[in-house]
C-alpha cells in the first residue's frame, strides 16, 4: 500500500526534525542547505532516499520525482565517513562512492545530523522535573558509552546483515526495534509519572 | 419538440448533486452551501472521516509533484490549505503558491490557519472558479486539485482551464476519491460512507446532510479510467494514475508538453 508505506518515513522524519529543533545551531546549518534536494542511492537499500531540505526542517521520501542537486551512490557503512573531505577521493577511487552534483551538499547534510548538539538534561527537566530527568540522563549516558563501544562491531553487523539479506528491509527491522524501545520508554515514563504524582 | 429531444435537453441542463439531479446553475450554489456549512469544522472532520489517512494521501501527492524551490504552484479548490502549506515550504521564498477556492469561507479558514502557522510572504489567496481561472496562460509549474474536482460542475471545462494556465512542461495532479479495486473493500467503504459518515457529520459538525452529499458525490465522480480519458481529452499528455488505499482514492497525473 503506497500511502501506508510512507508511515515509517514520516516517523523517521518527525524524529529527525524533532532532534534538529532541539539543537540551537540547526537553523544556521539548515539555512545553508535550504531548498536543496539530495538523493541517496544506498547499495544495500532497495529504494532511493530523497532528502528535501526546507528552512526549518527536512523531508524524507522514496520518490524520485524532480531533479536533485546532488546524487550520491554509496554504501551504508560509508555514510559517516563523508563528513571528512579527505575521505572523498579515496572512497571514489575505491568505488565505494559516486557523487553527481555538488559534493559539499552531501557533506553538509551528514554533518547536520552528526553534529547535533542537544542539551538533553535541560530539555528533559523542563518536561519531567529534576529527578526523573537526572535519572534518564544517566541512563542515556551509560547507553551512549555502550553504543560507542558497540558501534564498530555494529557497523560491521549492519553491513553483514544488509548485504546477505537484502530482501529483509532494514528500515522495517529498525522500525520494529524502534517501536519496541519506544514502548519500553513510554512504560518507564508512565511509571515515573505515577511515582512523582504519589510523592506530590 | 419530440419526447426524446426533450429528454436530451433536460439532461444537458441538469447535473448531479450527490444523487439528486439539479439544474446546472443551481449546483454551484448548492455546493457552496455545503462548504459554507462545513468550513469551520472542515479540518477536524477530515481527520475523523479518513482516520488521518488523508494526510498520507496529501503527502504522497506532494512527493509525486516534483516540486522544487522557486516554482510557481496553484492549489485550486485548495480549501483550508493543507497542500498549500507543504508546497510553500518547498518552493521557498523565491517561489509562490496560489491558494485558490471558489468559496470565501473556506479560503478565510485557510488563510487564518496558514498565517497562524507562520506562513507569510510566498502564498497568495485568490477566490476563483476552477472552470474559469483568472490567471495568464502558461503561468504555473504545478497545479493540484485535491478532493475538489468532484464538486466542480463542468469538469471538462475545469480541466481545460487548468491546462491553459499550466506552463509547458508543467504537470497537473488530481487527488480524488475513486473506485475501490476490490468488491469487498467497496462494500465496507459503502457502509462506512452511507452509515458511519453522515452520523459522524451529525455528531461533530451537526450537519448530516452535507456529509451525506459528500458520500454521494464521491460515488458520482468518474472512476479511474474515465478521469484518465477526460484528462486526455482536455489536452494532457502522459496521463497516468495510482490507486491509494485500495482505490478509495486515486492520484491522476498529466503533463502539458
Ligand atoms: C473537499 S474540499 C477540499 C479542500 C482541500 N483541497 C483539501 O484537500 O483538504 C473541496 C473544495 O472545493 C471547492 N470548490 C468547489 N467547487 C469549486 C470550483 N468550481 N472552483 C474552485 N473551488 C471549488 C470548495 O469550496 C471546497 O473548498
Amino acid at each position: 500500500m503506497k500511502s501506508l508505506s510512507l508511515i515509517p518515513w514520516l516517523v523517521l522524519e518527525t524524529l529527525v526534525n524533532e532532534l534538529l529543533s532541539r539543537d540551537a545551531n540547526s537553523p544556521e546549518r539548515l539555512q545553508k542547505l535550504a531548498g536543496k534536494v539530495l538523493r541517496f542511492d544506498i547499495k544495500e537499500l532497495p529504494f532511493v532516499v530523497t532528502v528535501t531540505v526546507e528552512q526549518q526542517a527536512i523531508r524524507l521520501s522514496t520518490s524520485t520525482e524532480g531533479d536533485a542537486d546532488c546524487w550520491i551512490q554509496t554504501e551504508l557503512g560509508v555514510l559517516p565517513e563523508l563528513t571528512d573531505n579527505a575521505n572523498l577521493t579515496r572512497l571514489i577511487k575505491a568505488g565505494q562512492l559516486d557523487i553527481e552534483g555538488d559534493p559539499m551538499l552531501a557533506q553538509q547534510l551528514v554533518m547536520l545530523v552528526k553534529g547535533l548538539d542537544i542539551d538533553w538534561e535541560s530539555e528533559l527537566e523542563a518536561k519531567l522535573g529534576v529527578l526523573p530527568a537526572q535519572w534518564l540522563s544517566n541512563l542515556w549516558r551509560s547507553g551512549q558509552r555502550h553504543m560507542k563501544e558497540a558501534s564498530k562491531s555494529h557497523r560491521r553487523w549492519i553491513n553483514g546483515v544488509v548485504i546477505e539479506e537484502k530482501r529483509l528491509l532494514p528500515a522495517r527491522i529498525e522500525f520494529e526495534q524502534f517501536k519496541q524501545q519506544l514502548q519500553q520508554l513510554r512504560a518507564t515514563i508512565e511509571r515515573l509519572e505515577r511515582q512523582v504524582k504519589q510523592e506530590q | 419538440m419530440n419526447d426524446k429531444q426533450d429528454k436530451q435537453d433536460q439532461q444537458r441542463d441538469s447535473i448531479d448533486f450527490g444523487y439528486q439531479q439539479v439544474a446546472r446553475e443551481r449546483k454551484k450554489g448548492l455546493v457552496a452551501n455545503v462548504f459554507n456549512s462545513v468550513a469551520a469544522k472542515y479540518d477536524v472532520m477530515n481527520d475523523l472521516m479518513s482516520m488521518g489517512i488523508h494526510r498520507l494521501w496529501k503527502r504522497y501527492t506532494i512527493d509525486c509533484s516534483g516540486v522544487r524551490q522557486g516554482m510557481k504552484v496553484l492549489d485550486i479548490a485548495g480549501g483550508t490549505g493543507d497542500l498549500t502549506a507543504q508546497f510553500a515550504r518547498r518552493v521557498g521564498p523565491q517561489g509562490e503558491v496560489v491558494l485558490a477556492d471558489i468559496n470565501d469561507a473556506m479560503l478565510k479558514v485557510g488563510r487564518d490557519k496558514l498565517r497562524d502557522k507562520g506562513h507569510v510572504g510566498n502564498i497568495r489567496y485568490v477566490q476563483a472558479d476552477a472552470e474559469q481561472l483568472p490567471f495568464d496562460d502558461n503561468s504555473f509549474d504545478i497545479i493540484t486539485i485535491a478532493f475538489g474536482l468532484r464538486n466542480v460542475t463542468d469538469k471538462p471545462a475545469a480541466l481545460r482551464s487548468m491546462f491553459r494556465v499550466l506552463k509547458p512542461g508543467g504537470r497537473l495532479l488530481v487527488l480524488e476519491f475513486s473506485k475501490p479495486i476490490t468488491p469487498a473493500l467497496e462494500q465496507v467503504y459503502d457502509f462506512y460512507s452511507f452509515n458511519v459518515l453522515p452520523k459522524m457529520g451529525q455528531l461533530v459538525a451537526n450537519d448530516a446532510d452535507s456529509y451525506q452529499y459528500l458520500a454521494e458525490s464521491i460515488r458520482m465522480h468518474p472512476d479511474q479510467e474515465t478521469l484518465k480519458t477526460m484528462m486526455h481529452e482536455a489536452g494532457y499528455d502522459n496521463v497516468d494514475y495510482q490507486n491509494l488505499t485500495g482505490g478509495i482514492v486515486a492520484l491522476h497525473r498529466g503533463y502539458k508538453f
